[in-house]
């Protein structure tokens, strides 16, 4: 039993020795590289979502390691962090396949593995909770910019951080537009409104919101509705809310179950005045090109993180674009997009200032974040945290014209620099089917 | 009531849809009683075909509907000469393992190809006619549905002449029944069983020709199908094609009809739920022999 004990104690001095040495040893020695952890939905249920951010990162990892002198972004003169002596950023993406679990295992291999520096992903906000715990433990700073669940920054997490808003900013901008509409020339009898909702956490969420804000902006919830994901038909869902006849609809599915809905409510020959939508298909750029060659997105209302039609005005975002499309096959940012790499080059710039890979020393920059609206290429008015929610992110109201593309309704500043003339009421299948197409 | 039976009628038009889908496993895993996991990615495979025919040449679906089919027939016998007949021998978990990885292993290939954007068909006389209807008794019609549930009916009349009424369909029945019995008759077991997995890819590459009229294409599309395929050929008895076209028309009636009363979340567990309650009483199913 003495010599179990002794080499049972002497084998724990080695470890705790071997444990010192190797978290202080970054410190000490030169950094190499910085590496981003990034688990990404690349294949599986999300693969489209995913694969947007893959473009997102691999742009932001150019505009990092390459000199860009007049791309008035974050990093995006010179090569590298000079914070840390010029070393270059490198993302190490990992497929989770759409599956939590997965992503789970993945983390835990990008952190005790491959040693990274910090997590990005997973970009949706049902899998980054489960990855969130993962990461916390480990004291290592994360990020979902994308993400909008409003839970993931209310949960009281040290090492997590969000640029981008959640939904409750985003459905708080819905329906302060519809209450304010009526004050500005818009439609006075709205007065119902029916929710049809995915069954995922980004979905119930912002169902949970909009259930607080509709009876407060003066609506009367008709009908409720969840559904499942995947929905091969939606026919008697569409049914039930033909019966309902609420004036507006909050629409949040995928793309997938909005293409389904679509198909049926079309079959059903059913159309309310108002359908509004968050996220989903709404920032989904496949489905909003796919939208011009048959108008099913015209009049659709939705909230976008930016004025989307007055942000392509700016050079730097023309710039970022470019770069995008070199990875993305020739297809624009949209606003995932552009809140996914506006996130990435403020982490680049909290690593460039903490002149560190230190988690404590990221840690502290990313809090003391103070940046202004004039280095971002999306309209929020700037970065700066409380508990790791970016305050000054702000909701846009957007709604897609007959050209098949997004114009910003509200806020009203932005809304009279676009010009844009509402569509309203949102038209019949009919007129959608009589129109010219955009393409 | 008129609600109730405008829900009977969504769920028949649908049920069709879900026959076209279940009746190429009918054949695989029905009646030559080989597991095929990847039959969903079959389904992919048919829907980008009939897209990316549309998309590049302007043919419209219903007509890809013949080359896809040639096509799929011998990337199914493809398939069974090249993996399932090494496999087939051996544990049913072999099978199910191959067949697995041949679902990420077409899945990822379609990645790698078309990567993950979604894809709309906007061109072809069903997607022409997508707002057209028929009102019948105060019930509604959806044109576009009509014309895919009447093509299914011609598919299924082919198919279940094929496999009763012809010496082809008399030698599948005779090699899923005993293959050693049928090789004494002349019948060469591994060339009928590459011949159904030809007929089965053949038929779901169909369904897909047809669904890409009505659903996005995406590489992960197969699966929302899949499940309620399994679950189709289970419920109208192993092997058995009206079985199967009699549950599918079920299926798609009891999803319907349960939404109109219960939160959409239960009308899948709805169909579940009547699979175990219909094999409580014909554990066969209900067209199926012993």
């Amino acid at each position: 039993m003495p010599r179990i004990s002794l080499r049972l104690i002497a084998l724990a001095v080695l470890i705790v020795a071997a444990l010192g040495v190797s978290r202080t040893a970054p410190a000490q020695s030169k950094i190499t590289e910085v590496l981003i952890g990034s688990v990404l939905p690349l294949t599986g249920t999300f693969a489209n979502y995913g694969q947007q951010y893959l473009w997102s990162a691999q742009t932001a990892e150019d505009i990092v390691n390459n000199d860009y002198p007049d791309l008035q972004v974050p990093l995006g003169p010179g090569k590298g962090f000079p914070g840390l002596g010029g070393a270059p950023i490198k993302f190490i993406v990992r497929d989770d396949q759409s599956r939590g679990e997965q992503a789970r295992t993945i983390v835990e291999q990008l952190i005790s593995v491959n040693k990274v520096h910090w997590i990005n992903g997973e970009g949706t906000s049902g899998i980054t909770s489960l990855i969130q715990p993962v990461v916390e433990s480990a004291g290592l700073p994360m990020t979902c910019h994308p993400c909008a669940s409003p839970t993931l920054t209310e949960k009281g997490l040290r090492w997590f951080f969000r640029t981008g808003p959640n939904d409750r900013t985003m459905v708080a901008s819905l329906f302060t537009f519809l209450h304010e509409w009526r004050d500005k020339g818009g439609p006075a009898n709205l007065k119902t409104i029916a929710f049809f909702m995915c069954d995922n956490l980004f979905c119930q969420d912002n169902r949970k919101v909009a259930s607080e804000l509709a009876p407060r902006a003066g609506f009367q919830v008709v009908l409720d509705l969840t559904s499942k994901t995947g929905a091969t038909t939606l026919a008697s869902e569409v049914q039930r809310l033909q019966a309902a006849n609420p004036d507006v609809l909050f629409l949040v599915q995928y793309t997938a179950d909005t293409n389904v809905f679509q198909q049926d409510a079309k079959r059903a020959g059913w159309s309310p005045k108002v359908i509004m939508t968050s996220n989903g298909a709404y920032s989904d750029e496949t489905w909003l090109q796919a939208q011009k060659k048959s108008n099913g997105g015209a009049g659709w209302l939705g909230r976008d993180p930016t004025a989307i039609d007055l942000v392509h005005d700016r050079p730097a975002w023309k710039k970022v674009n470019e770069i995008y499309k070199k990875y993305s096959r020739g297809q624009n940012m949209g606003e995932l997009a552009m809140r996914e790499i506006t996130g990435l080059l403020w982490m680049a710039d909290v690593i460039n200032r903490a002149k560190s890979v230190e988690p404590a020393a990221l840690q502290k920059a990313a809090n003391e974040t103070k940046m202004g609206p004039e280095q971002l290429i999306i309209d929020y008015k700037g970065v700066q945290f409380e508990n790791g929610q970016n305050v000054l992110a702000t909701g846009v109201v957007t709604q897609i014209g007959w050209d098949g593309e997004k114009h910003t309704l509200w806020p009203w500043d932005l809304a009279t620099k676009s010009g844009f003339k509402p569509v309203y009421p949102n038209p019949s299948w009919q007129e959608r089917d009589s129109k010219p197409k955009p393409s | 009531m008129t609600e109730l039976a405008q829900a009977v009628v969504n769920g028949l038009q649908m049920g069709f849809l879900y026959a076209l889908v279940a009746v190429g496993l009918t054949i695989i895993w029905g009646l030559m009683e080989m597991i095929n996991f990847a039959h969903g990615e079959f389904l992919m495979l048919g829907m980008f075909g009939g897209w990316w025919l549309s998309a590049r040449f302007g043919l419209d679906p219903l007509l890809a509907i013949v080359p896809i089919a040639v096509v799929m027939y011998a990337f199914g016998m493809l398939v069974y000469q090249q993996l399932m007949r090494r496999v087939q021998g051996g544990d049913p978990f072999t099978q199910i393992f191959a067949t697995i990885g041949l679902l990420f292993l077409l899945q990822n290939a379609v990645v790698a190809v078309f990567t993950s954007d979604y894809r709309f068909v906007n061109e072809g006389l069903l997607v022409r006619l997508g707002g057209a209807k028929v009102q019948l008794v105060g019930l509604t019609f959806a044109m576009p549905l009509l014309l895919a549930a009447g093509l299914a009916l011609l598919i299924f009349l082919a198919l279940y002449l094929l496999i009763e009424r012809t010496e082809f369909g008399l030698a599948l029945q005779a090699t899923s029944e005993d293959r050693d019995a049928a090789r004494l008759v002349g019948i060469r077991p591994q060339r009928m069983f590459a011949m159904a997995w030809g007929l089965g890819a053949a038929l779901v590459a169909i369904a897909g020709a047809i669904l890409v009229n009505f659903f996005s294409v995406y590489p992960q599309v197969g699966l929302q199908f899949t499940v309620m395929a399994y679950a189709i050929v289970a419920l109208g008895g192993f092997g058995s094609v009206l079985g199967t076209l009699f549950a599918a028309l079920l299926v798609g009636v009891i999803q319907s009809v349960t939404v109109v009363y219960l939160p959409p979340a239960f009308k899948d567990a709805f169909v579940f739920a009547s699979y175990l309650l219909i094999g409580l009483f014909r554990p066969q199913g209900l067209f199926g022999r012993f």
